[in-house]
C-alpha cells in the first residue's frame, strides 16, 4: 500500500511525537512510527524519513532527551524521552490543536 | 541538548554523521525485518523499506542541520578559513602576531602587578576587618604608640575583636658562625590572632612567655627555617642565639604571612609588664586592629575616641591630647603606588591601541586586496553577515595568537618589572592565575574587534564593486596613511620626552658634589636602641672601631654620619645664634658627624678647625657651618667663637665649603655640622679606601667581627652605589619611558612598512605600465621613498608640536635641560626620518625591481 502523504500530519508531527512518548515513556524512532500508524489505526502513516529531523530539532530545543541504547534483538539505537520541558510544550500544544480543530469545525458546519 | 553537546557537534562533524548514519541504517533494518517477516525477500523487502522511509541523505543532512547550530557551525568554518587564508600571508600574520604579543603581553604583564598590588587582598583572613592604628599627637601626625597604651586600647574597646602591636629592630643573628643581621619584630598578646595566622608548625606564644622574666620563646620565619636550619622538621627542638642568649624555637609562621616591614624573620614575644612594657611614652610600636564583623570604622573610630579619652583622664601627662586614628591596612600597605601604577597601566593600554589602529591599518589593505574575492562572494549570494564574519574571524584568530604568544610575553616581563622596580610593594605577589587569564581573553577580544571592524565595515559596504574591469588606476589609501601619521606623531612625542629625560639625568650625574663620593665605603654596624642608655659607652665604641679602620693600611681615613651624603632625606631645622639675633629663626639642615668627616669626603675647610674626637656626651658641644649659611644670614661676618641655641648649644668652629649633600638635583643650602660620632648607637660608618671600596669590605668585616664578634656588619655598599640608589625612582621613570617611546616607534615604523608595502601590491599593475613605457626605476623607489618620508617628516612637525604643548608636564623633572633642547629635538627628528627611510626603502625597492611584463600580463 501506497503511504499517504499527508500535509497537515508534518505540522503536527510534533505533538503526535510528544503525545507517543508522554505515554510510552521511552522509544527510539521506528517503534515511534510503528506506534502513530497502529494507534491511528493507519490512517496516519509518517512519512518516516521526515521523522528524525523532527526528533533532532526538538532534541535540540530541549523537549525530548537521548540517549544510546540496546534493543531486546540487542541492536544498538538511540532511544528518546520527554523532558518536563517537553511535558509542558505537550501540554500546549494539544491546547492549541484542540482549538483549531473546534474552529474548524465550526466553520464547515455553519460557515 | 546542552551547548557542550553542540559544540562538540560542531567540531567533529565526522562523529555526528556516523551517528546519525546508525539511527537511520537501524530504523530502516528493522522495517525490512517486517517486511521480510510478512513474506517478501530479504533484499527485496531491503529496497521497499528505504523506499518507504524516503530519501535517506537527504533526511540524513536535515537531521545533521538539526543537531548543529548553524552560528556554531558557520564560527567554526569561517576559524578555519581564516587560518588557511593567514597561512598563505605568512609574512603579515606573523608580524601581527608578533606586534599583538608585544602589546597584550606589555598590558597583562602591568594588569597582573595592578592587580597583586592593588586589587587582591591582603594575604589575611577577612582583609577588609584589619586596620592600622596611628597615634595622633595635637594634629602633628605620628603613627607609633606605646605598648602599654595598646594594652589598655585592647582591654577598654567594644567594637574590635582584638588589637595588638608590633616594633622592629635589626638585630645580630649570632646563631651560626659569623654574625648576620635580622630583622626582628617584638609582639604584644593576640598578635597571630589579630592577623589571623596560624603556624605552619608549633604554636603562638603562651601568656607566660609575654611577661617579665618569663620563659624565652621565638618564632621564625618560614624563609628563616629553610635558610637557617635547612626546612629540618625538628626545628622546634632547636633555638637560636640573639646576642648572647638563646631563644628556642616554639613555631614557625607560614611564608604568605607578610607585615609591611617585609623582611622580619624573627618574632618575639614583647614583656608587658616590663619597666618598657609599662612606659607609657615610650612610643615604639605599629598598631594593628581587627575590627568585630559589621562594624563600621565610623563606629571604631567613636569607639576608640572614648577610650582614649578615658585614659587622658587616667593619665593626664602622658595621654591628654592624644587622638586614635584609624586607617585600613591595606591603603598603609600599598601606599603611594596607586597613581604611578594607573598611569603606567594607562600608557601600556594607549600603546596596545596604537598597536590595534597599526593592525586595523594592515588589515584594511588586506581586505582591500581582496576585494574581488568578496565581490565574487557576494554575486554568489553571500549575506553581508558572512562577509563580515570572515573578516572578524581573522582578526579572531590574529588576536588569539597574538595573545597566546603575549602570554608568554608577560611572564617574561614580570620578571623585567621586577628588577626595575624593586621597591613596589606586593610585587611578589603577582602571578598569572585565572584573573589575569581572562583579562588577557577579554583584552584579546576586544582586540579583535577593534582591529576587525574596519575592514569589516568597509567589506560590507563593498557589495557591488565592479572588479570586473582592468584598473590600473587605484584608490589611495588616505585612511591608512593617517592612522601611520597619527602613530609616528605620538611616537616623535613620547621620543622627546624620552631624550630629554636622559639628558636630564646625564646632566645630573655629572654635577660637582662639592664632596668626592669616590672610593668611600659606607656601611652600618648593629647596635640597639638599649645602648642609648649608656652613651659614654656608646662614643668609647664607636671611636674605637673609627680608629682601629683608620690603622688599616687599605684604608685612608674614616668617619662616621649620621646621614648619608649624597643622599636626600634631611628635613630642615630651626636654629638662632646666641650672640647675633635674627628677627626670624635661621633655617639650615643639621648634619651630624665625627671627627675626621671632612677629610673623608675631602669637603675643603675654608676657615677655623674641623670636629675634634670628643669622648664624652654632654657639655658645649661643637659645630661648623658651610658658607651658605654664612653667605645667606650673615655676609661677611666671622661666625668662629659663636654660639648655635636650637635642640643643642655648640660652639661655632669652623667654616667648610658648599656641598649638595642632599643630593645633585638640590642647590647647595645652608648646612651646620654637629660634632658628635655617636648621635645614634647606629651611625653610618664611611671608609675612605685606596684602591676599590668594594675589596676593602672584606678587611672592614674582617676587622669588626675582631673587635666587636656580637655585631653585624650590614648595608654594606659604595657610597657612589647608595647615591646612585637613591635616583633609582627618577631612572626607573627614564627607562621606562625611553621604552614606550622605542616600542611606539617601532610599530610606527611597522605601520609604514606595511601600508607602503600594500600600496606597492595594489599598484604594481600601474608601476608595471610605468616602467614599460620608460620610466627609470629610480625614479620609482624616488616616489615612494619621498611618501614614506613625506608622513614621516609631516608626523615630526605635528610630534614636536606636541610635545611643545605638553612641555609643562615634563618641566618639573628635568635638570639643566630646557623642554625646548634643540639638540634632543633635532636628533629625534632624525631618527625618526632615518626609521621612516628605512621602512620605505623596502617596498619602495620592491616596487622597482617588478617586472613590467609579467605584471601586464596578470589578470
Amino acid at each position: 500500500m501506497a503511504p499517504q502523504k499527508n500535509d497537515i500530519l508534518q505540522g503536527t508531527l510534533g505533538l503526535l511525537v510528544l503525545r507517543t512518548l508522554a505515554t510510552q515513556k521511552r522509544m527510539h524512532g521506528y517503534a515511534i512510527t510503528t506506534h502513530i500508524q497502529q494507534v491511528s489505526a493507519d490512517m496516519l502513516r509518517v512519512e518516516e524519513g521526515s521523522l528524525y529531523p523532527a526528533l533532532h530539532r526538538m532534541e535540540q530545543q530541549g523537549w525530548l532527551r537521548s540517549e544510546w541504547g540496546l534493543t531486546e534483538k540487542n541492536r544498538e539505537a538511540r532511544f528518546y524521552a520527554l523532558t518536563p520541558a517537553g511535558r509542558r510544550q505537550l501540554a500546549q500544544e494539544e491546547e492549541s490543536w484542540t482549538r483549531l480543530a473546534r474552529g474548524v469545525g465550526r466553520v464547515l458546519r455553519y460557515a | 541538548m546542552s551547548w557542550m553537546h553542540r559544540l562538540r557537534n560542531a567540531l567533529r562533524p565526522g562523529r555526528t554523521e556516523r551517528d546519525i548514519d546508525r539511527e537511520l541504517t537501524f530504523h530502516v533494518e528493522e522495517r525490512a525485518d517486517e517486511l521480510a517477516r510478512a513474506g517478501l525477500e530479504p533484499t527485496e523487502a531491503h529496497r521497499q523499506a528505504r523506499r518507504q522511509f524516503g530519501n535517506v541523505p537527504l533526511q540524513a543532512e536535515r537531521t545533521r542541520d538539526a543537531d548543529l547550530t548553524l552560528w556554531l557551525d558557520a564560527l567554526v568554518r569561517h576559524l578555519r578559513l581564516a587560518v588557511r587564508s593567514l597561512r598563505r600571508t605568512r609574512g603579515f600574520s606573523a608580524a601581527v602576531v608578533l606586534t599583538l604579543a608585544l602589546g597584550i603581553g606589555a598590558n597583562t604583564a602591568i594588569f597582573s602587578a595592578l592587580d597583586a598590588v592593588l586589587l587582591r587582598p591582603l594575604p589575611f583572613p577577612d582583609d577588609d576587618r584589619l586596620v592600622h592604628l596611628p597615634q595622633i599627637i595635637d594634629r602633628l601626625g605620628g603613627n607609633l604608640v606605646a605598648a602599654a597604651r595598646v594594652a589598655d586600647w585592647e582591654d577598654l574597646n567594644t567594637t574590635f575583636e582584638g588589637i595588638s602591636s608590633y616594633n622592629t629592630e635589626g638585630i645580630s643573628d649570632t646563631t651560626g658562625d659569623v654574625p648576620e643581621r635580622v630583622r626582628r619584630a617584638t609582639v604584644m598578646p593576640r598578635f597571630l590572632e589579630v592577623f589571623g595566622v596560624t603556624p605552619i608548625l608549633g604554636r603562638g606564644f603562651t601568656e607566660a612567655e609575654h611577661t617579665f622574666g618569663g620563659p624565652a620563646a621565638i618564632l621564625i620565619s618560614e624563609s628563616y627555617w629553610r635558610r637557617r636550619f635547612g626546612s629540618a622538621p625538628d626545628v622546634l627542638e632547636r633555638s637560636v642565639w640573639m646576642g648572647e642568649r638563646t631563644y628556642p624555637v616554639v613555631g614557625v609562621l607560614p611564608a604568605s604571612f607578610r607585615l609591611a616591614e617585609r623582611d622580619v624573620e624573627w618574632w618575639v614575644p614583647q614583656q608587658v609588664d616590663a619597666p618598657w612594657g609599662l612606659n607609657r611614652t615610650y612610643n615604639s610600636d605599629t598598631a594593628i586592629g581587627r575590627l568585630r564583623p559589621g562594624v563600621t570604622i565610623e563606629r571604631a573610630r567613636a569607639d576608640l575616641t572614648r577610650v582614649q579619652a578615658r585614659l587622658g583622664e587616667q593619665y593626664p601627662e602622658t595621654d591628654g591630647g592624644l587622638t586614635p586614628g584609624i586607617v585600613p591596612l591595606k591603603d598603609v600597605m600599598v601606599g603611594d603606588v596607586r597613581g604611578s601604577l594607573w598611569m603606567l597601566f594607562g600608557a601600556v593600554t594607549l600603546l596596545l591601541l596604537i598597536a590595534c589602529t597599526n593592525i586595523a591599518a594592515l588589515l584594511l589593505s588586506r581586505a582591500t586586496r581582496q576585494g574581488h574575492e568578496i565581490a565574487v562572494r557576494y554575486a554568489l549570494g553571500a549575506s553581508r553577515a558572512a562577509v563580515t564574519g570572515h573578516v572578524l574571524a581573522e582578526a579572531g584568530v590574529l588576536a588569539g595568537a597574538g595573545a597566546a604568544v603575549g602570554l608568554l610575553v608577560a611572564v617574561g616581563s614580570a620578571t623585567l618589572l621586577r628588577r626595575l622596580a624593586p621597591t613596589l610593594p606586593r610585587l611578589d605577589e603577582a602571578v598569572i592565575d585565572v584573573r589575569v587569564l581572562l583579562y588577557t581573553a577579554v583584552t584579546a577580544v576586544a582586540v579583535a574587534l577593534v582591529c576587525g571592524v574596519l575592514p569589516a565595515i568597509r567589506n560590507a559596504r563593498g557589495a557591488i564593486v565592479a572588479h570586473g574591469a582592468r584598473r590600473t588606476v587605484t584608490p589611495r589609501q588616505s585612511l591608512q596613511w593617517w592612522l601611520v601619521g597619527v602613530q609616528m606623531a605620538l611616537s616623535v612625542t613620547l621620543l622627546v620626552g624620552a631624550g630629554l629625560l636622559v639628558r636630564s639625568l646625564d646632566t645630573l650625574s655629572r654635577v660637582d658634589l662639592g664632596f668626592d663620593p669616590d672610593r668611600v665605603l659606607a656601611f652600618r654596624v648593629s647596635a640597639s636602641f638599649g645602648e642609648e642608655q649608656d652613651y659614654n659607652r656608646t662614643v668609647e665604641r664607636i671611636n674605637r672601631t673609627l680608629d682601629a679602620l683608620t690603622a688599616l693600611p687599605e684604608v685612608e681615613v674614616s668617619a662616621t654620619a649620621v646621614q648619608l651624603p649624597g643622599v636626600p632625606g634631611q628635613v630642615p631645622r630651626e636654629l638662632t645664634v646666641v650672640e647675633a639675633a635674627t628677627e626670624t629663626p635661621l633655617v639650615a639642615d643639621v648634619r651630624v658627624v665625627s671627627y675626621r668627616y671632612f677629610e673623608t669626603m675631602r669637603i675643603s675647610l675654608e676657615a677655623g678647625e674641623p670636629c675634634r674626637r670628643t669622648l664624652t656626651s654632654v657639655g658645649v658641644t661643637e659645630a661648623l657651618v658651610n658658607r651658605s649659611f654664612v653667605d645667606r644670614y650673615f655676609p661677611g661676618r666671622d661666625l668662629i667663637g659663636l654660639h648655635l641655641a636650637g635642640g643643642s648649644d655648640d660652639r661655632i668652629m669652623g667654616l667648610v665649603a658648599d656641598t649638595r649633600e642632599q643630593g645633585a638635583s638640590s642647590p647647595p643650602a645652608p648646612i651646620v655640622y654637629q660634632c658628635f660620632s655617636a648621635a645614634t648607637p647606629f651611625p653610618w660608618f664611611l671608609v675612605r679606601t685606596r684602591g676599590e671600596p668594594a675589596s676593602a669590605s672584606a678587611v672592614v668585616r674582617r676587622t669588626l667581627s675582631d673587635l666587636e664578634p656580637l655585631r653585624a656588619v650590614y648595608d654594606v655598599a659604595p657610597l657612589s652605589q647608595w647615591i646612585d640608589d637613591s635616583r633609582a625612582q627618577s631612572r626607573l621613570r627614564t627607562n621606562v619611558l625611553t621604552l614606550f617611546a622605542v616600542a611606539a616607534l617601532s610599530l610606527a615604523g611597522l605601520g609604514v612598512y606595511a601600508t607602503l608595502a600594500y600600496a606597492v601590491s595594489l599598484r604594481r599593475r600601474e608601476i608595471g605600465l610605468r616602467l614599460a613605457i620608460g620610466a627609470r626605476r629610480s625614479s620609482i623607489v624616488g616616489r615612494y621613498l619621498r611618501s614614506g618620508l613625506g608622513v614621516a617628516g609631516l608626523a615630526c612637525i605635528v610630534g614636536l608640536a606636541l610635545s611643545a604643548a605638553l612641555s609643562g608636564l615634563l618641566a618639573g623633572m628635568l635638570y639643566g635641560v630646557s623642554p625646548y633642547d634643540p639638540l634632543t629635538l633635532s636628533a629625534v627628528v632624525g631618527l625618526v626620518l632615518v626609521v621612516g627611510a628605512a621602512a620605505s626603502l623596502v617596498p619602495a625597492t620592491r616596487a622597482a625591481l617588478v617586472q613590467p611584463m609579467r605584471v601586464l600580463r596578470e589578470e
